[in-house]
């Protein structure tokens, strides 16, 4: 599909939830200590939000949804489709949203469904509630997108809850999309063991001692590191200019660029192939790490939040990863809700 | 040929430099065309990283892992320059 327009579509808030647990990339095993030192400088993450043990994603998401139906003063009965995108379900199945439909009280009437995307999730998000809002078959919904991904020890992931709002509005600005898949890099980022191509088995619990005596299992995140940051830094800037100009926009209408926060040397790649100041891009990857599918609106409500409620802004939000998948929008945001950061 | 090779000598010597700063060293190494990568300790999946983006945005010219998995030394590395 690629470049498409959703028409129609209001977007009305946004809200964040993460753990309040901070963890520091320098509480490490002694011996990891310089080379964590040097992953910061290079990766740019310093801590992350780590949730405690019993808490899931979707306790996050819902803590977020509650907080934004109460700015919004929405109705629950008035909420026609829940999309929970993540990649951290609470169970494998039946799906997190329709758990969700039952806890946020909403109508029985709701159609609930949860999607598997991870750090391109948030503008397919977007485009998939905006589409059934532009088809009129929805007026009112919710999307919460986010993932339960970090790990003490993993200096990477994040922990994130997000829940955004979309209404049915005839005077709504156009929101512009470019999404797109290559799954023959599914291998560059996956976790190859407990589904059905590999089924869970007693020899995958087995840790094996890494170079720095760390146990790993078959169980722990697969990333290529160099493909990833290929793909990123090939595939998203040509995407970037092409969907501006599709939009019939250029750089210098848009008032921030929010890139899904992978690491820094990717990002800032990105960022000087695309010649973008740098306070038109902000960043949270020092103090959030890589919240995977959350990592833009984690980014909007803790660096743009106080603008957004100022008055109209063009945004250009950009998410790849994982699938691989990498997909864009360009939106007008005005008279939308943006609550402080929630720390649960 | 003369002037061809000392203009080899200093894109060498650029290039050293570039992947000196690329791989973020913690103490100040001495690097020829000569060095093993497998003989500098920062050689590690984050340096491959950074020299990949160096290559990118310093030579306009895109790498990939497996490319760098095929070097050994830096004289191999600055081939890939084509």
């Amino acid at each position: 599909m690629g470049l498409s327009t959703l028409r129609n579509v209001g977007y009305r808030g946004l809200a964040t939830c993460v753990p309040k647990t901070v963890v520091s990339n320098l509480d490490c095993p002694p011996q990891m200590r310089q080379e964590r030192e040097r992953l910061i400088r290079n990766v740019g993450i310093h801590t992350r939000r780590l949730c405690l043990p019993w808490q899931c994603f979707s306790d996050l998401a819902f803590i977020a949804a509650e907080k934004l139906l109460h700015e919004l003063k929405w109705q629950r009965e008035e909420i026609d489709a829940l999309i929970v995108v993540t990649q951290s379900p609470d169970y494998l199945i039946p799906a997190t949203a329709i758990i969700l439909q039952d806890r946020l009280k909403l109508s029985q009437a709701t159609i609930a469904f949860d999607v598997n995307l991870g750090c391109s999730g948030y503008p397919f998000a977007l485009h998939l509630l905006g589409s059934m809002i532009s088809a009129g078959t929805v007026r009112k919904g919710l999307v919460l997108v986010g993932d339960k991904c970090a790990t003490q020890l993993d200096p990477l992931f994040s922990d994130a809850g997000t829940a955004t709002a979309l209404e049915g509005d005839a005077d709504a600005p156009p929101i512009y999309f470019d999404l797109n898949s290559d799954g023959s890099g599914y291998k560059a980022i996956m976790l190859p063991i407990g589904g059905h191509r590999e089924p869970p088995a007693a020899h995958h619990f087995l840790p094996v001692k890494d170079e720095h005596g760390i146990n790993r299992t078959p169980y722990d995140l697969q990333l290529d590191g160099a493909a990833v940051l290929s793909f990123s830094t090939q595939r998203v800037p040509p995407a970037v200019m092409r969907l501006l100009d599709y939009a019939k926009t250029d750089s210098d209408a848009i008032d921030y660029f929010l890139f899904h926060q992978a690491n820094r040397m990717i990002n800032e790649t990105i960022r000087k192939k695309l010649r973008l100041p740098e306070e038109k891009v902000p960043m949270t990857l020092h103090d959030f790490g890589n919240t995977s599918g959350a990592s833009i609106p984690v980014t909007m409500t803790a660096r743009i939040a106080e603008a957004l409620r100022s008055g109209r802004k063009r945004l250009l939000l950009a998410g790849f990863g994982i699938g691989l998948s990498w997909g864009e929008c360009v939106i007008d945001i005005e008279n939308a809700v943006f609550p402080d950061l929630i720390e649960a | 040929m003369s002037d061809q090779v000392s203009n080899d000598t200093a894109a060498v010597s650029r290039f050293i430099d570039n992947f000196q700063s690329a791989v973020d060293f913690q103490e100040p190494v001495e690097i020829t065309a000569e060095t093993e990568l497998a003989s500098l300790a920062e050689w590690d999946s984050l340096a491959a990283l950074g020299v990949i983006v160096m290559f990118d945005m310093e030579y306009g010219k895109s790498i990939s892992g497996n490319d760098l998995k095929g070097c050994k030394t830096i004289a191999d590395l600055f081939a890939l320059l084509g």
